[in-house]
């Protein structure tokens, strides 16, 4: 470990410092700002504000809206985080076996990952409209008349759940995939000793080798699915009337279109504490100077 | 394992047909359909195209007609600076936390992996806020600034890690055989570390490159806006001109698929990492 003693340390030192300084203004400033603006009652960005204390907490918390938002939050982290998690883990154990043309799915496995949720949601929205999508005309085909993809409440769901965990398996499959790599040998060879069979060798040394990458995902993955505005905006806007709206595209709602900017800070605040609790237990099971430790 | 039944291995190659066409076939759907002559995509579509537009009118078409040569040009401009700022800032972080007695080095890795993980709308709300006050709403700079504040503790957070891995004893090494501080910085520790400096620099590129939300928030006019923001507008204006649409969303695909081909193990090396927001 190294102290600042000659001069390239001390500019190294400043560097150090300017670096970390930018960062926390770039990060800390807007954030304190958020829950600052939550505070105040203003009419759009750029006008006066009046302080009014937790108004705005008091009046979002007695909506309905809000309960309800935050319920459609939970409900489309819940569904697409476990077909994910379900889907990725079968995906990696499949591309874990060794079979022909395996660099290949491999890379087809990964490119839904890489595509800007724009991309995933137009590209959705043609395969699913009205009259001229793909899956509409083989629905109608199959007899199940013209789907009402995005008019229907549970279907608009299912719509943006699907679209999600189209895109978003990746990242699991590809985690779980790494963690397949870590496993030794020598567990699943002392384990053929033994005369476990494969499926035993699968239950007692695969499963229990893959819980710890299985927590890191649910926790990272639930972090991001009650966080994620694009996907739903871009595909329902949170409709057909709010049945699609959770906490961020309410946020969005109220800052941008109701010119409620202390209403929508407010709202993204408390999604940001509910988030907060999800990080601090990530935290206590993965503490930063833990068994990894900083040297 | 190669002794396995014929059955099993018939079913694992089903088994990888079926995830191969799953994650293909809307991305093959977007393509072809970018690429059918306009008359065609009214008719009842079929899986193999009957005939290909090999005038790409669709392209024309929006390359022509709307602001999006404008746009990739901002999508470009917006990236490249992201990754610059971010490598310069994250590398120093990174480097003088795993290297350096500096307190708190905790506190400030735990503040990058909190940060990176935010709600967008939680940092999008007050910096339009802030950067209105400052008079920079609908500018690119804004846009700069706001990606940044997800790409340097995504980039510091995988650069410690990389850092901290990275033995010791070959800059002292090199110290004891004379190169100064600096020297072994720019001699031994850049050039070993350059496969995390890649990941870093693709990872903030592809979250620049595919950002929506921020830029969606900060930039209004059409000749500000960044790719999948024009694009969106475009499924505003253009009602139902899907082949205009499909060569839209082809065109911000096309980058990241390509870089994907050369740069693979660094990609799957920083999702392996748990390293992407998403």
């Amino acid at each position: 470990m190294l102290s600042f003693r000659t001069n390239s340390d001390k500019f190294l030192l400043g560097a150090f410092i300017a670096s970390v300084a930018i960062t926390l203004l770039l990060i800390l400033f807007p954030v304190v700002h958020a829950i600052q603006l939550s505070f105040y009652q203003s009419e759009s960005f750029v006008s006066e504000r009046t302080w009014i204390g937790a108004g705005n907490y008091l009046r979002v918390l007695q909506e309905s809206g809000f309960w309800r938002a935050f319920g459609i939050g939970v409900t489309f982290s819940v569904l697409t985080i476990v077909l994910q998690v379900a889907l990725g883990i079968g995906c990696a154990l499949l591309l874990d076996q060794p079979f022909f043309g395996r660099p290949v799915i491999r890379g087809l496995a990964v490119l839904p990952y890489l595509l800007p949720t724009v991309v995933v949601a137009v590209a959705f929205q043609w395969l699913l409209d009205g009259s001229l999508g793909l899956f509409t005309i083989w629905a109608e085909e199959l007899g199940l008349g013209r789907p009402a993809w995005f008019e229907d409440p549970v279907m608009a769901m299912v719509v943006v759940v699907i679209a999600s965990v189209w895109t978003w398996t990746p990242f699991v499959t590809i985690s779980f995939l790494a963690a397949l790599q870590t496993i030794p040998k020598s567990l699943y060879e002392a384990a053929r000793v033994d005369g476990a069979g494969s499926w035993n060798r699968f239950w007692h040394v695969t499963i229990p080798m893959l819980v710890p990458m299985l927590m890191v995902i649910v926790l990272l993955r639930s972090i991001w699915m009650f966080n994620k505005f694009d996907i739903i905006w871009l595909m329902t806007k949170g409709g057909p009337l709010s049945a699609t709206e959770h906490l961020p595209v309410m946020a969005y709602r109220r800052a941008f279109m109701q010119y409620d900017v202390g209403g929508g800070a407010a709202v993204a605040t408390l999604s940001f504490a509910v988030l907060s609790l999800l990080i601090l237990v990530y935290f206590y099971f993965y503490p930063l100077d833990g068994k990894e430790g900083n040297k | 394992m190669n002794k396995r039944s014929l059955p099993l291995r018939a079913l694992t190659l089903v088994a990888a047909a079926l995830l191969g066409l799953w994650s293909f076939f809307p991305i093959y759907w977007m393509i072809v359909s970018s690429l059918r002559p306009e008359r065609d995509l009214f008719a009842p579509p079929t899986l193999i195209p009957k005939t290909i537009d090999w005038k790409f009118s669709a392209y024309r078409n929006l390359l022509e007609l709307t602001d999006y040569p404008v746009q990739f040009a901002n999508s470009v401009v917006v990236a490249l600076a992201v990754v610059v700022i971010t490598l310069l800032i994250s590398v120093v972080i990174a480097y003088v936390v795993t290297r350096y007695k500096v307190p708190g080095k905790t506190a400030i890795i735990g503040s990058m992996l909190y940060a990176y993980m935010f709600p967008p709308l939680l940092l999008a709300i007050p910096l339009l806020s802030i950067f209105a006050r400052m008079g920079f709403s609908d500018h690119l700079i804004a846009v700069v600034f706001a990606h940044c504040t997800l790409s340097i503790p995504l980039g510091v957070w995988m650069l410690w890690g990389f850092f901290k891995a990275m033995p010791f004893d070959l800059e002292e090494a090199a110290m004891v055989d004379g190169c100064s501080r600096a020297g072994a910085f720019f001699r031994m520790v850049l050039p070993l570390s350059a496969p995390g400096i890649i990941t870093v620099a693709i990872f903030s590129f592809l979250l620049s490159w595919t950002d929506y939300v921020f830029s969606f928030v900060l930039v209004n006019s059409d000749a500000n806006k960044t790719l999948p923001v024009g694009l969106a507008s475009v499924l505003g204006t253009f009602d139902a001109r899907w082949g205009e649409l499909m060569a839209g969303a082809t065109l911000i695909a096309l980058p990241l698929f390509i870089m994907f081909m050369f740069l693979s193990r660094y990609f799957i090396k920083g999702l392996a990492a748990g390293a992407l927001k998403g």
